[in-house]
């Protein structure tokens, strides 16, 4: 191999989006790490407990993978409406009328259903959140109104129905705190290992991303999907229908937040707490493009948040560094990785 | 509902709408130039925080205010960065910016300024000032000439916006840079340093939106504390079909009812309190879905501009 065509295939690897990706996030924590040592803390060691608190003991890991694991689903949904051009921003009030829809059904259906309450919660959560996004898709499409400004407004009041549910009908009585009665035993959602905290999610959210892929890049719908984010055009002449395709997208999307929502208050909490998915659905957006679109890199990206922000909660605990400082990372690699790929991400 | 009730009613409305019909100002600018204005939030969010750290350091109020603006200036730049010079998608750029707002201010307050946890900051609040004369009419004098001195710039911002973009060359430059940057380009001007600029003075204006908040109305800073007024003025810029006065007319229709909201009780209202919380983005949604697709977006809004 000569010299040049080794150049050559360097300069083709450091072209690859994960590339950039992976570089973005560094650059992120290097200017971080300025900040931390302006800070008059050393940014090594604050990594370092970073690092520990996420992976330092099987615990630790356990929460992170439960944390993760709705990330992945609602990343999924962003994902994939992005790629379709449609500027999804509802996945956080999907996600929470998921958890709302999936409480009301495992509080309600515990006497009367047995053993089939979590099934039923869970088709009730992907429901709750299917409903809430084809509301959005309705109104966006019927009036033409911006798809962003749809699912922004209809976010707060999302979280809105969640108090006015926890402070009216479902609450508990002198809790103290917003939140349900907690659920009988079999409305929890299996765990995965026995005798630790890890719930089946992550299996599921994995399936998803994996589904995903396939639908996206094997399937007639996958590519009608694509070619509606590539070009209006294209769509058109191909007689693919804009409106089918903004539907269909939101739908998946409400449905994959909406499990997410289920499984966060299924598997981790047990109860509807006032909070419970508190800007998942913003993280989601963020790792959806961490994860340049594509549905198999939102495994990683979302591991990759979740095991962070456990991570900065135990470095915040043990040497007091502010846990915020993950936003600041979050924020900032977002940044990067939008200007390192710029508008590419949905053409490849 | 007697008139006592009514004057401390449209007073809150008034108070309500400041910051927001601030930030949509800022808004009115961004947007029109062909950018949209999702970062709101975040420079908002940084000039409240600036204003507070600068008028404690600076021990007057006028170096909070210059902070203030700055801090918002500070995070349009960053935002005219990625999307002039990288193309990047507006909305998640937006989005970005807030989240690295709300993560730096709140970081910096508790290490930088607080040495380890989160200080206790009170500055004195702007005091209102009344207008000669003006505020000696009965009932209307007491609610619009006896205001702080960032009211007054809000409201006087509509008009001069107004009039800026209507009445002056760089005006008519910024509107078109929104609608047809290549006639811009072909007049001589580079659209791109249009949007640019238009970034800069709209994240200083929405810096002082913040300070509205933070040196005029609570008088320190907490994490968060803009709590969405970003996005409802991002709102009511589109229900005001990206014109000052109606947008005006969108931030009175959000301050009045968040302000029979927190009086919901003197209203006898047979809903909750969250249930009215509710109004204003209901209100918005249904004026967004009747005015549908007359709502019609700068055309190039969004777009990035190429020369060839």
């Amino acid at each position: 191999m000569t010299v040049a065509a080794i150049v050559s295939q360097r300069a083709a690897w450091r072209d690859t989006l994960a590339w950039r990706v992976v570089l973005s996030v560094v650059w992120s924590l290097v200017v971080t790490g300025i900040l931390i040592l302006m800070a008059g803390k050393n940014p090594f060691v604050a990594y370092q407990h970073i690092v520990l608190g996420a992976f330092g003991s099987w615990p630790r890991v356990v929460v992170g993978l439960n944390k993760a694991a709705p990330y992945m689903l609602a990343g999924v949904g962003v994902a994939l409406c992005f790629r379709g051009n449609v500027a999804n921003m509802g996945a956080e009030g999907q996600i929470a009328m998921g958890g709302l829809a999936a409480s009301v059904a495992a509080l309600i259906g515990a006497n009367a259903l047995g053993a089939a309450v979590l099934p039923a919660a869970l088709i009730a959560g992907v429901l709750g959140g299917a409903a809430w996004a084809a509301i959005a898709a309705a109104i966006n499409l019927a009036r033409g109104v911006h798809e962003v400004l749809v699912t922004l407004m209809m976010n707060f009041i999302a979280w809105l129905i969640v108090a006015e549910f926890l402070h009216g009908p479902m609450g508990e009585i002198d809790a103290g705190f917003p939140q349900t009665p907690m659920f009988e035993n079999v409305a929890w959602l299996p765990k995965l290992v026995a005798r630790t905290d890890l719930h089946i999610g992550i299996v599921i959210a994995i399936l998803a991303a994996v589904v995903a892929h396939v639908v996206l890049w094997r399937t007639v719908t996958g590519f009608r999907w694509r070619l509606a984010g590539a070009s209006d055009k294209a769509a058109h002449y191909a007689g693919v229908s804009r409106a089918r395709s903004v539907f269909g997208l939101m739908l998946v999307s409400g449905v994959l937040s909406g499990m997410a929502g289920a499984i966060e208050v299924l598997g981790v909490h047990y109860r509807l707490i006032e909070g419970f998915s508190l800007g998942f659905g913003f993280n989601a957006i963020a790792i959806a493009l961490l994860a340049t679109l594509k549905p198999l890199w939102v495994i990683p990206a979302a591991l990759f948040f979740a095991f962070l922000e456990t991570g900065a909660l135990s470095m915040q605990r043990q040497i007091g560094i502010p846990s915020s400082l993950v936003l600041v990372i979050q924020g900032l690699s977002l940044i990067f990785v939008l200007c390192a790929i710029g508008r590419g991400a949905r053409r490849i | 509902m007697d008139a006592v009730f009514m004057i401390d009613f449209l007073g809150a409305t008034v108070r309500i709408a400041t910051p927001i019909l601030m930030a949509a100002m800022g808004g009115i600018l961004i947007e029109r130039s062909g950018t949209f204005a999702v970062g709101l939030e975040g420079m908002m969010l940084s000039g409240a925080f600036c204003g507070v750290v600068g008028a404690f350091l600076s021990g007057s109020i006028v170096g909070g205010l210059l902070a203030a603006g700055l801090g918002g200036l500070l995070f349009g730049l960053i935002i005219a960065i990625a999307t002039t010079k990288f193309d990047t998608e507006h909305m998640v750029t937006g989005l970005a910016a807030n989240l690295l707002a709300l993560g730096l201010t709140s970081f910096v307050l508790r290490t930088v300024v607080g040495g380890g946890k989160a200080p206790v900051i009170h500055i004195p609040l702007l005091q209102p000032v009344a207008v000669p004369i003006l505020a000696d009419i009965p009932v209307v004098g007491a609610l619009l000439f006896r205001q702080p001195p960032l009211t007054y710039l809000a409201f006087v911002g509509v008009i001069a916006i107004s009039i800026f973009l209507r009445r002056t060359r760089g005006g008519l430059l910024l509107a078109a840079s929104g609608e047809n940057p290549l006639a811009v380009f072909a007049a001589g001007t580079d659209p791109i340093h249009v949007r640019f600029a238009a970034l800069l003075a709209g994240g200083a204006i929405a810096g002082l939106a913040g300070a509205v908040l933070s040196l005029q109305q609570i008088g320190t800073f907490t994490d968060g504390m803009t709590g969405g007024r970003g996005y409802m003025a991002l709102a009511a810029v589109i229900v005001g079909r990206w014109l000052p006065l109606g947008t005006l007319a969108g931030c009175i229709m959000f301050g009045a009812t968040e302000a029979m909201q927190l009086r919901a009780q003197a209203f006898n209202l047979p809903v909750s309190s969250y249930v009215i919380q509710m109004v204003p983005y209901l209100a918005a949604l249904l004026v967004l879905a009747g005015l549908g697709r007359t709502a019609r977006l700068p055309s190039a809004i969004g777009q990035p501009f190429r020369r060839d």
